[in-house]
């Protein structure tokens, strides 16, 4: 059994149990399938994290082309994720909270938190100071798109909205209608 | 004149089984026999047969077999006497005769015989007897045993004795007159004839009761046949009228001893008697018309009928139970017995065994007789060592079923003693279907086979009877096996586990290879074994290529890889 790491050419370093064929297959045996599924949590986070990715679909397993292909496959030891076990990781991973059904209501795609909701307000609250844009009002895509990129850039604006609304009860920040969509505007941190 | 007085006329064209009633039997026969009708021959009765049977004397003449062949019953004939022969006379039997002879109340007696053939209802059980039984037979009812209560038969005998006791003295020379006094011994002129049921007065013409239909006694037929018949009486009587109440039976032919030691037994027999003679005999001489009478006729007849063969068969019940407990006092005996020279054999086989140097020629001699006798003990079902065990040999049902268990050890091991090295059916294999355990076990036993809720009651007593323990397993599809200690679900999968990490990922039927069980047995067990996690498998629909579901689906099993995995990707 040749079991051992490997590094994909996105630089990532896939872990050895990626390379064993059981990983691809559900156990029937609840307590290994826990375990393998915790590995693909792991792995998934991990590797969403390494390339910014924030949504995983069940379709990205059933064909190949999308940008997780480099986890969800193996082809050195011909073995592939199954799209009903990616989706049972899926609904594992929404129960733990390190994920959720986007759009809600469905079990289809979700988004991936490598960062929980928590700390994307962190982050955007960080951002948001260190490019001194405190007290003035910002629309979704200047957060999402800014013209020097940052650890916000292409976040899905569900997520946004998130951490923003976590920001909001803190006080740190305010929803504005304007006359083109949402506005926000970002408040100092309360006196 | 004996011959015609006693005797009747039958057609001898009739082959002589047909002329028997139901209940009778022919004997024996002999032909080339004459008839001596008293003291003199009966020139008509000179070549004929004669054949005995249980009831009656045939005789069937050879040459004028319509008209002089005759038949007489045994109840007639109350001594024999049997001359050997001498010179050229020929061995004779004689007869002599007594009873009511037939001859003259001919007409009355043929009314009865008639009616005798006919077929009858009983009164009382409404049974139909058929016809064909003889005399006695037929006048009580064949189911019930109560007399047949119809009117023919008793009053016309009765009126025949009349006849009879005043005949014999006045036969010949009040010939004319006798019509007369018949008829007044039946009263006047029958200007009616009175019902037996209803006493209404019927017409003479009547057959039957104008009231209550009841048939009514033949009067006027008796008397219009009486005179037909009359005359013969007297024209060919050439004889004195002293009643020559014998005939001899003349062998010609020989074959006389045979056939005097079968008439002597017919007549010693008297199965004519055996039916109704002597009820209707005690009705006769009680000269009373009850019928009732504590005999065997009436309900009270029936029941007692019943009361005596139930009380016949508990007899025989007691009889059987007590030979039966008499048979197993002895059969503990016999167990007793074969269990002494069982041991006594075992003694000898072992002190053989162990001077096998000082006695060799009888050493090799002796094990074949042990052999043969413990093969012939179990021949009997008494072989001790391994005797089935049944419940009867056993004090409760505890002890029994341990000593189902040891039973089933050696079975499944083989005798631990040094006796036989067989081996049992678990010789060459560590785990076996409880199917197989069961034939196996009963086709050791043979007889007082086990029944399987049995088998599973022993099944948990086997560990502390075998080494190495067998122990019971129940898979879940509901395979059950036993199964020696490797074969244990720890044992395996840990044999398994450590298998495949070292030898790499394998499918079933490979490891059936390697464990040389069953796949099916194998698949169970890996099942098993993956329930705790101790394997994992690998399935092929899950290939990038080839594979997929359909085609080819193949499991590999792996060892356990996630087990005490630790990330070593990138964090």
């Amino acid at each position: 059994m040749s079991l051992s790491t490997h590094a994909t050419p996105s630089g990532y370093l896939l872990p050895s149990i990626h390379s064993a064929p059981p990983f691809f297959t559900e156990q029937p045996n609840p307590t290994t399938q826990s375990t393998a599924t915790e590995q693909w949590i792991r792995l998934i986070i991990s590797y969403a994290r390494h390339r910014k990715l924030f949504v995983l679909r069940v379709e990205d397993a059933e064909t190949p082309g999308s940008e997780w292909d480099e986890i969800l496959r193996n082809e050195r030891i011909n073995r592939r994720i199954l799209p009903d076990h990616l989706s049972n990781v899926m609904a594992t991973m929404v129960s733990k909270n390190l994920a959720g059904y986007e759009p809600a209501k469905q079990t289809r795609s979700a988004l991936i938190y490598w960062r929980l909701p928590e700390e994307w307000a962190e982050v955007l609250y960080d951002w948001v100071v260190s490019v001194g844009q405190l007290n003035s009002i910002l629309t979704f895509y200047d957060i999402t798109d800014p013209p020097l990129e940052s650890a916000l850039t292409n976040i899905p604006v569900p997520l946004l909205r998130k951490a923003i609304a976590i920001l909001g009860k803190t006080g740190r920040s305010q929803m504005i209608a304007i006359a083109d969509g949402e506005g926000v505007r970002f408040l100092a941190r309360s006196k | 004149m004996a011959l015609r007085r006693y005797t009747r006329q039958v057609d001898g064209t009739i082959p002589v089984q047909a002329l028997l009633y139901n209940d009778e039997e022919l004997l024996a026969s002999q032909d080339g026999v004459g008839i001596y009708d008293g003291s003199q021959k009966a020139p008509d009765h000179q070549v004929g047969t004669i054949h005995v049977t249980s009831h009656r004397l045939f005789f069937l003449n050879a040459q004028k077999a319509r008209a002089k062949s005759f038949e007489m019953s045994l109840s007639f004939i109350v001594q024999t006497e049997y001359y050997a022969g001498l010179f050229k006379s020929s061995a004779k039997i004689t007869c002599h005769l007594s009873g009511t002879p037939v001859g003259l109340g001919s007409s009355e007696q043929d009314g009865a015989h008639v009616a005798q053939f006919d077929s009858w209802e009983c009164e009382v059980c409404a049974y139909r007897n058929p016809p064909g039984f003889s005399p006695s037979a037929a006048r009580i009812c064949d189911l019930c045993g109560v007399p047949r209560t119809t009117v023919p038969t008793p009053i016309t005998s009765v009126s025949s004795y009349h006849l009879s006791t005043s005949l014999p003295t006045s036969a010949l020379s009040s010939s004319t007159s006798l019509p007369s006094g018949s008829r007044s011994s039946h009263g006047t002129k029958p200007t009616s004839i009175a019902c037996p049921a209803c006493t209404f007065l019927n017409h003479p013409s009547l057959r039957s009761c104008e009231i209550c239909s009841t048939d009514l006694p033949q009067v006027s037929t008796e008397l219009k046949s009486a005179p037909s018949s009359r005359p013969i009486t007297p024209d060919s009587d050439d004889d004195d009228n002293t009643p020559s109440k014998s005939i001899k039976i003349s062998f010609r032919k020989g074959g006389d001893k045979p056939l005097y030691a079968v008439l002597k037994r017919a007549l010693k027999t008297k199965s004519w008697e055996e039916n109704g003679t002597a009820s209707l005999r005690d009705a006769n001489s009680n000269d009373t018309d009850n019928r009732n009478a504590p005999g065997r006729s009436g309900i009270s007849g029936i029941l007692r009928t019943v009361e005596t063969s139930a009380k016949g068969r508990e007899t025989h019940m007691n009889d059987a139970l007590q030979d039966l407990e008499a048979f197993m006092v002895k059969a503990k005996d016999m167990v007793k017995l074969a269990a002494e020279l069982n041991e006594k054999l075992t003694a000898v086989s072992s002190s053989s065994g162990k001077g096998s140097d000082v006695v060799l020629t009888s050493g090799v001699a002796e094990p074949e007789e042990a052999t043969f006798i413990r093969s012939s003990l179990s021949q009997l079902g008494l072989k001790m060592e391994n005797t089935p065990v049944t419940l009867d040999m056993m004090k409760d049902e505890r002890k029994w079923v341990d000593e189902l268990a040891r039973e089933l050890a050696h079975v499944l091991q083989g005798s631990s003693t040094s006796v036989d090295h067989t081996g049992g059916m678990m010789k060459n294999r560590g785990i076996i279907a409880l199917d197989e355990v069961w034939g196996g076990w009963n086709r050791a036993r043979g007889v007082a086979l086990i029944p399987p809720s049995t088998l599973l009651q022993v099944v948990p007593h086997l560990p502390a009877h075998t080494n190495p323990t067998i122990r019971h397993r129940a898979f879940t599809s509901g395979l059950n096996v036993l199964h020696t200690p490797p074969y244990s679900q720890a044992a395996f999968g840990a044999r398994i586990s450590s298998f495949l990490m070292m030898s790499g990922p394998k499918t079933t039927v490979e490891i059936s290879t390697v464990e040389d069980l069953t796949v099916a047995l194998v698949s169970e067990m890996i099942d098993d074994v993956e329930k705790v996690g101790g394997v994992m498998r690998d399935d092929s629909s899950a290939a990038i290529t080839g594979g997929g579901s359909g085609t080819g689906v193949e499991l590999k099993w792996w060892g356990n890889v996630f087990q005490g995995y630790i990330w070593d990707g990138q964090e």
